[in-house]
């Protein structure tokens, strides 16, 4: 009887060993696709099986999918009412649309505020002149052109109902770009998807870099590489998790060369010109919409402003990157390097 | 010994199921381990996977040309050749750790790298 005892503990003990290894934990699965936002996009997350994870992946990549469709401004989407339906129709009739994005629009006019008129949802008349040179790639945007359309960038020209879910233009030639907003938003979004259906409680979303972290790694902090805008390797990594994102702007990811002058795609509202003092800007807080838009605004104003605003704020905390390549952190920053 | 009435057999036998609960954690983690691999997707599928520690170049074709090279050299990736209009794959420097990977947005080309643990969860850019 006792030899039975024994064998039967020590079975007991030798099986929880390997359960150890093999059962209690989930494994990460990742997976990465160019398809959406016009940007690569990565969505790692812990999961007990391959199968598992590809079944969530599928739920989250067709919301995120919907997402993507709604903010393009360049394509029409058959049976959907987007970004471009708003632009192109707003200004003669009120485009009815989906609560996400209302909700966008409406954030997007909050963004206004919250960042002192740095970032501008109705830039769109003056970012779509940039946006074609970019892609021709030859020359700078005509000053007198882009002066005459800043005129139509007044965000008191987008008008949200939301009693009747509706968008319209209080003038001709107002267009929304959502660019600076959009992947945070998204990701904001898509992140409180995952929540509130309990599709996964541990998982890194980064759309385009925009990175949001739920739950922990097995327990500890999720390793976050900050891109070092000109050398090799990376500036720093940062431990985050339990909701806080990273978000950087950045002058290398798009961008364009004229007579041997790099011009990159963030373009300073005052001026209408690209800005060209800042390499990046890395903010790091809980809501990545607001990272954002903290993240443009900062890059679009000097470091000594940015820092101010950073200090009263005790959500966000901020790293700096000059075009001279002096880096500057806000007070609380450096705790989460590794 | 007698007090708790344990036998020498009892030791034995406790002794053996320990080796052989220790030697079976130590197999699966042996054969769990696969080395880090750089693995390259093209609009989606993943086309080939190639072992880090074995130095070769691969070439991704998409209707028959050749639109990037992947080459591992010393334990690093990187893209070389690239025929889209901005380079930058091509640009972007070597990669080693699990979780980084190297991207050409027009062509559709993802390379990343994989293995049993990530090192970098993510890359704010």
């Amino acid at each position: 009887m006792k030899k039975f005892i024994s064998v039967l503990l020590s079975l007991c003990f030798a099986f929880s060993l390997c359960g150890c290894s093999n059962f209690n934990m989930q494994q990460s699965y990742t997976k990465s696709f160019i398809d959406l936002f016009d940007t690569a996009c990565t969505i790692t997350a812990y999961d007990t099986s391959q199968e598992a994870f590809n079944e969530h992946f599928e739920d989250v990549y067709s919301v995120l999918k919907s997402y993507s469709n709604m903010l393009d401004i360049y394509n029409d989407i058959y049976d959907l009412n987007n970004l471009k339906s708003v632009n192109d129709n707003g200004a003669k009739e009120p485009v009815k649309v989906d609560d996400f994005l209302l909700g966008a629009i409406d954030y997007g006019k909050q963004a206004y505020d919250f960042t002192n008129g740095r970032v501008n949802v109705a830039m769109g008349s003056v970012l779509s002149i940039w946006h074609d040179k970019r892609e021709e790639g030859k020359e700078l945007p005509d000053m007198q052109q882009l002066k005459q359309m800043s005129s139509y960038t007044n965000i008191d020209y987008v008008i949200v109902d939301n009693e009747n879910q509706t968008v319209s233009f209080g003038a001709e030639n107002v267009s929304i770009d959502f660019g600076a907003l959009a992947k945070g938003y998204a990701c904001e979004k898509i992140a409180q998807y995952i929540n509130d259906n309990d599709i996964w409680s541990n998982c890194v979303i980064n759309l385009g870099g925009n990175v949001k972290t739920i739950g922990t790694k097995n327990g500890k902090n999720y390793n976050i590489a900050i891109e070092n805008p000109r050398g090799d390797d990376y500036l720093c990594t940062v431990g985050v998790s339990n909701g806080k994102s990273v978000v950087t702007s950045g002058d290398y990811q798009r961008y364009y060369t004229v007579d041997g002058v790099n011009y990159c795609h963030i373009i300073n509202p005052d001026t209408l010109m690209p800005v060209d003092y800042m390499e990046s800007v890395t903010v790091i807080c809980n809501d990545s919409a607001y990272a954002d838009a903290i993240s443009t605004m900062l890059f679009t104003i000097s470091v000594d402003d940015g820092l101010d605003f950073v200090e009263k704020d005790n959500s966000i905390e901020a790293m700096w990157v000059d075009n001279s390549g002096q880096i500057t952190y806000s007070t609380g920053f450096e705790e989460y390097i590794n | 010994m007698k007090k708790l009435g344990i036998k020498k057999g009892d030791i034995i036998i406790l002794a053996v199921v320990l080796c052989i609960a220790a030697l079976s954690v130590l197999c699966i983690n042996l054969f769990n381990h696969t080395g880090n691999v750089a693995v390259v997707e093209v609009n989606g599928s993943v086309v080939c996977e190639l072992p880090l520690d074995e130095d070769c170049v691969y070439d991704v074709k998409i209707n028959d040309t050749v639109t990037n090279t992947v080459v591992v050299n010393g334990g690093e990736v990187e893209v070389k050749n690239a025929n889209c209009p901005d380079k930058i794959c091509q640009n972007h420097s070597p990669i080693n750790k699990t979780g980084e990977s190297i991207i050409c947005l027009p062509n559709k080309v993802i390379v990343t790298i994989k293995g049993d643990s990530t090192e970098i969860d993510g890359v704010a850019q």
